[in-house]
């Protein structure tokens, strides 16, 4: 026996350290979810609830996306006057299987063709960013089930999840703290930070360290993911932070004019003696801080 | 009325015409793609396009006069004002970009609803035609989103 020459005696090689296929999982799809894949595959009909969003497949191809956190298209359909909120619930009244209220209200000439399938289209891809964030529990499949909208461009699964990976992607590299997608939003003041886009400076008008980056996305009428984009671009200029950990859900916090800092000590009591949590964060701009937790999160990445 | 396919076809009919693509500035997504696209792939031409197209859009050298009185008459709290800080019409019209070979018209769509998409089309430069491009393409994107 002198096979256990390489290690010293009395010693067994150490087990190999488990390595995820990262790239292997990309290329053939179903990284995010392989019952997605198998669904797709099998051309199936229904709707795939998942933790944080619905897909609904007809014949394997994605034609609806929603989410609790992604504004739907109704919000974005009349937030801006596209369409009178009357027109779009008598659509989704008489909708049926047969005539979907997309066809109901293409038919009436209601919304031109091009501009409804483009806004379906952006509120598929939000939601279903979502829909596929990774979840604590499995996602459940109901065959047969349709969505009153009816089918308008249905869109590979392939191709959602590639773009679902894409957006991570682009979020990560803008600011690689996920923090500002999810927790109540606050302005803070930054030593020469570049002026806000006007677009940006829309959602700091809304951060009030109340309102997440989704419910402002509903607020104004967008998608969700384009304000996770300004967030992170604002949070990476200094000019946004997040709450960590969140402020308690205390409606006092929600009075408008009064600023959560004062709202918040005043529901805690104790936050006038010893600073919470919630309140210290913003110091988290601090250039030193910043550029420590860039080095970490870099080093991290290696 | 045109859907997004019948835009993109449309835009392939314009002389020298390589590839059309219908795509969002912020995300980089496209919503729609016919034809080819440098280097093969209409995904990564499409981020790298966006790219362009959102640093156009932003920078304030390139907005024109009275735009931001035009656009959000309630100022920074505007957004409760129908088609306040939404920013409907894009502050450009269109871009273009051309090398030895081809040219890129990046043609703004301004939409009712918010977003922030844009038409791509690569044309050869041996046929493509920069003036009737422009034209035709603030044509199909005004037909795209208004009918």
């Amino acid at each position: 026996m002198t096979a256990v020459r390489t290690h010293p005696q009395g010693t067994t090689p150490p087990p190999r350290l488990p390595v995820r296929e990262k790239s292997g999982a990309r290329e053939h799809g179903g990284a995010l979810s392989p019952m997605l894949t198998r669904l797709a595959a099998e051309r199936a009909t229904g709707v795939l609830e998942r933790e944080r969003g619905s897909l609904y497949l007809a014949e394997g191809r994605v034609v609806h996306a929603e989410s609790p956190l992604a504004p739907g298209l109704d919000v974005l359909l009349l937030a801006h006057g596209t369409l009178a909120p009357a027109v779009w619930q008598d659509a989704v009244g008489r909708a049926d299987e047969e005539y979907g209220a997309a066809r109901l209200l293409l038919d009436a000439g209601r919304v031109p063709r091009g501009a409804l399938e483009l806004c379906h289209l952006q509120t598929v891809y939000d939601a279903a960013y979502f829909a596929l964030a990774p979840s604590s529990s499995p996602g459940h499949f109901h065959y047969g089930a349709g969505h009153w909208l009816g089918a308008l461009r249905p869109v590979p699964v392939d191709v959602v999840e590639r773009e679902t990976l894409r957006r991570r992607e682009l979020l990560d590299r803008l600011w690689p703290d996920p923090l500002t997608d999810g927790a109540p939003l606050r302005r803070s003041d930054a030593v020469a930070a570049p002026t806000p886009t006007a677009r940006q400076s829309a959602v700091l008008a809304l951060a009030d360290g109340v309102r997440t980056a989704p419910d402002i996305a509903r607020e104004l009428g967008r998608q969700a993911f384009h304000t996770l984009v300004d967030a992170r671009r604002l949070a990476a200029a200094g000019l946004l932070t997040a709450l960590f950990p969140p402020p308690r859900t205390d409606r006092a916090a929600a009075v408008p004019g009064l600023p959560p800092r004062h709202a918040f000590a005043r529901s805690t009591g104790t936050a006038a003696a010893e600073p919470s949590p919630g309140i210290t964060l913003p110091r988290v701009n601090d250039p030193d801080i910043t550029l420590l937790k860039r080095l970490r999160d870099a080093l991290e990445a290696l | 009325m045109p859907g997004i396919d019948e835009c993109l076809l449309e835009a392939m009919r314009l002389p020298g015409a390589r590839g059309a693509a219908l795509v969002d500035w912020t995300s980089g997504l496209a919503l729609g793609a016919v034809g080819e696209f440098p280097g093969g792939d209409h995904e990564a031409a499409a981020a790298e396009a966006a790219e362009v197209a959102r640093l156009t859009a932003e920078q304030r050298a390139f907005t024109p006069d009275g735009y931001d009185r035009h656009q959000s008459p309630g100022g920074p709290a505007g957004p409760d004002e129908p088609g306040g800080a939404a920013g409907v019409d894009p502050p450009v019209e269109d871009l273009i970009i051309s090398n030895r070979d081809s040219y890129h018209v990046l043609r703004f769509v301004p939409t009712s609803f918010d977003s922030s998409v844009f038409l791509h089309v690569w044309l050869g430069r041996p046929d493509g035609n920069l003036a009737l491009a422009r034209i035709r393409l603030g044509e199909m994107a005004g037909r795209l989103v208004l009918g």
